[in-house]
């Protein structure tokens, strides 16, 4: 079971990671696990486990490309981000660093502390109260991307793009 | 032919493999503007993979996000005082010099913000693909380019193969009307712009600025109006070139030369949508009523003309709007149907890659002239590059802030995102031309409202948010 998150509309990267907290302003980059939400949310980076969900409302993400925002996401082990719309920069960003991404709105439908399953395959989320949601399935190209771990990663396994026949 | 948008011939003419049903296009990139804050991790993935940067031709560094604004020592040399900053620094020079990429070095005549040098080198042309590691690189658009800000893994795919996978966007023509009023500007079209479609509004477009007020504005306006297109989520913003366009770039030094440039112009007047093009949206916006702009909560889509009063959630339908703007509210400490005019400030930002070039200043300092920053405020003057501000000095601009009592600083990003030293304290309030009022943005607990240059320059005589158009009589060329 993955614990539910649940934020707001319009979450920007500076709320994710603050740009006063870029990798290299930390003594050591891998502290970047302490600052996502560091601001916004502080309970968050302290308490979050791997595997958890984050829930959003609309317009994920937006404002910088920098990808510190997600890549700090992905440090602590966030297992999929759903919202019903994601800025677009932080759409790829995630897809290229293999954080799986649902464009659904939940946030009205799930709450905060929520326990839940997620079958990333499928897209099939269930609820600790016996609810069964189905997600907009992914693409076969991001499922691959996901699985691989990001982009680079897939391409240096498999020598060609996602969702390309292998040669 | 059928006809075509300016994005469609942009996007046709960089396909290398066109977009599949299952997988992205994989587009062409012309240029790579490369700064030291999201590149290093791009450069450590080539060293491992022992691969090297395809067309070091085609990339230009900067450094400009971590960099100091503080004034040059007795050496003339802009001391790095933070250790981690210096470090970045460091790593980017080395990239660079490994690599083969040319640098605009801190302090060396070239070095500025990375939009802001882009342009002003001649390097931005119509026609081409941009990309950068910022979500600002839209500001290029205003050539009639397509550019797009990217992540760093992305940063990292365009150094080895000059590529990146792409989905294709939808395109979006956003029509402004008629012409501005005085002391209204173009940085208050685009304010109003996100404020009447939310910070969500253009996701998954690329918006094309057109009709008579984008066309009559100079370069550099319709590049603080393309800045801002993410703001409004659209991935990039074009406008499309014209006379005014190829008079700009026109002798820069990136700039094609001689018969290079005849054929150059040539083929940018193609660009142009062709008549009967159709584009997936309209949005239309009368530039005749416009007022000056100012935002009042923690992002830019939460804006509104500068005499307006704060909003209140309880008129908002969303639930989750309504949640958004109470939080905002909270943090900005304001009232609902509270007017802004008239609420005192602590500082004034005058910079960034949405406002600090060279009109912008010119534009500052005429209003600011013979007048003083009222006591108890700070005002900040941040050229957006070295060019801009020795051309500020020769024209003597320094002096009319600095007898102000405006701080004229180094060229740099500086307040804008507050990893440089140059920040906010908690609870203070500024107005910034900058293009971000996020929670903490400019500072931890720092409150900013958006705002114009003229405004911002208002605002330090008076010390409170000031309507300009009381200043003016008569509009403040360039
Ligand atoms: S001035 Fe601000 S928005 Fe522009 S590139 Fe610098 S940090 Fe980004």
């Amino acid at each position: 079971m993955a614990r539910v998150w649940i934020f707001g509309e319009d979450i920007n990267t500076d709320q994710i990671v603050p740009g006063r907290y870029a990798p290299y302003m930390l003594k050591n980059e891998d502290d970047l696990r302490k600052y996502p939400f560091v601001e916004a949310r502080p309970d968050f980076a302290p308490t979050v486990q791997p595997g958890d969900i984050l829930v959003g409302g609309k317009n994920f993400g937006c404002g910088s490309s920098r990808e510190y925002a997600p890549l700090a996401l992905k440090m602590v082990g966030v297992g999929a981000i759903i919202a019903p719309l994601f800025a677009r920069i932080f759409f790829r960003n995630a897809l290229n660093l293999g954080i799986p991404c649902f464009t659904a709105d939940l946030t009205q439908t799930l709450h905060d502390g929520q326990q839940v399953e997620l079958n990333l395959e499928r897209g099939l989320l269930t609820t600790d109260d016996g609810q069964t949601i189905q997600l907009p399935e992914p693409p076969l190209f991001m499922r691959e991307v996901w699985q691989a771990g990001g982009i680079v990663p897939f391409y240096r396994t498999y020598g060609r793009f996602p969702g390309e026949p292998a040669a | 032919m059928h006809p075509r948008t300016l994005f469609d011939k942009v996007w046709a003419a960089h396909e290398v493999r066109p977009q599949q049903a299952d997988t992205p296009a994989v587009l062409y990139i012309d240029l790579h503007l490369v700064h030291e804050v999201t590149s290093p991790q791009a450069f450590t993935m080539l060293r491992e993979r022992g691969l090297q940067v395809r067309r070091p031709d085609r990339t230009l560094a900067t450094m400009d996000h971590s960099t100091p604004t503080t004034p040059r020592n007795s050496l003339g040399i802009i001391p790095v005082t933070d250790g981690q900053a210096a470090a970045q620094l460091d790593r980017l020079r080395k990239n660079c010099a490994d690599f083969g990429i040319p640098l605009f070095e801190l302090g060396s005549a070239n070095q500025g913000i990375v939009h802001v040098i882009g342009p002003e080198q001649g390097l931005t042309q119509p026609g081409m693909t941009i990309v950068c590691g910022d979500s600002h690189t839209s500001t290029h658009g205003a050539f009639g380019a397509l550019a797009f800000g990217i992540g760093t893994s992305e940063v990292g795919h365009v150094l080895a193969t000059q590529c990146l996978i792409q989905n294709r966007p939808q395109t979006c023509a956003v029509r402004v009307n008629g012409r501005l009023q005085t002391g209204v500007s173009a940085k208050d079209i685009i304010l109003a712009i996100i404020a009447k479609i939310g910070v969500g509004g253009g996701t998954g477009y690329v918006f094309e600025y057109m009709g008579e007020a984008i066309r009559a504005l100079s370069m550099e306006e319709r590049m603080t109006i393309c800045n801002m297109s993410i703001e409004g989520g659209a991935r990039a913003g074009m406008v499309a070139p014209d006379d005014t366009t190829f008079e700009y770039i026109a002798g820069r030094p990136f700039a094609p030369q001689g018969a290079d440039w005849e054929a150059a112009v040539a083929r940018w007047h193609t660009l142009p949508t062709d008549e009967g093009a159709v584009y997936d949206r309209v949005i239309e916006l009368d530039a005749t009523t416009l007022t000056p702009m100012i935002t009042y909560g923690t992002n830019p889509g939460m804006g509104m003309p500068i005499d307006g009063v704060v909003p209140s959630p309880d008129e908002m339908s969303d639930p989750s709007a309504r949640t958004t703007l109470d939080k905002a509210l909270k943090y900005m400490d304001l009232q609902p149907g509270q007017p802004l005019l008239g609420h005192p400030v602590d500082v004034v930002f005058l910079g960034s890659c949405t406002n600090s070039r060279i009109s912008d200043l010119r534009q500052a300092a005429r209003l600011m002239q013979g007048q003083k920053v009222a006591p108890g405020v700070r005002m900040m003057v941040v050229p957006g590059s070295q060019q801009v501000k020795a051309q500020a000095e020769r024209e003597g601009l320094d002096a009319i802030f600095k007898e102000a009592g405006a701080e004229w600083r180094e060229a740099g990003c500086s307040m804008c995102i507050a990893m440089n030293g140059d920040q906010l304290a908690p609870g203070q309030y500024a107005v910034s031309t900058s293009n971000r009022n996020f929670e903490g943005r400019q500072g931890k607990g720092g409150r900013t409202f958006l705002a114009s240059p003229l405004t911002a320059v208002a605002t330090a005589i008076n010390g409170k948010v000031t309507d300009v158009r009381e200043m003016l009589t008569e509009p403040v060329g360039v």
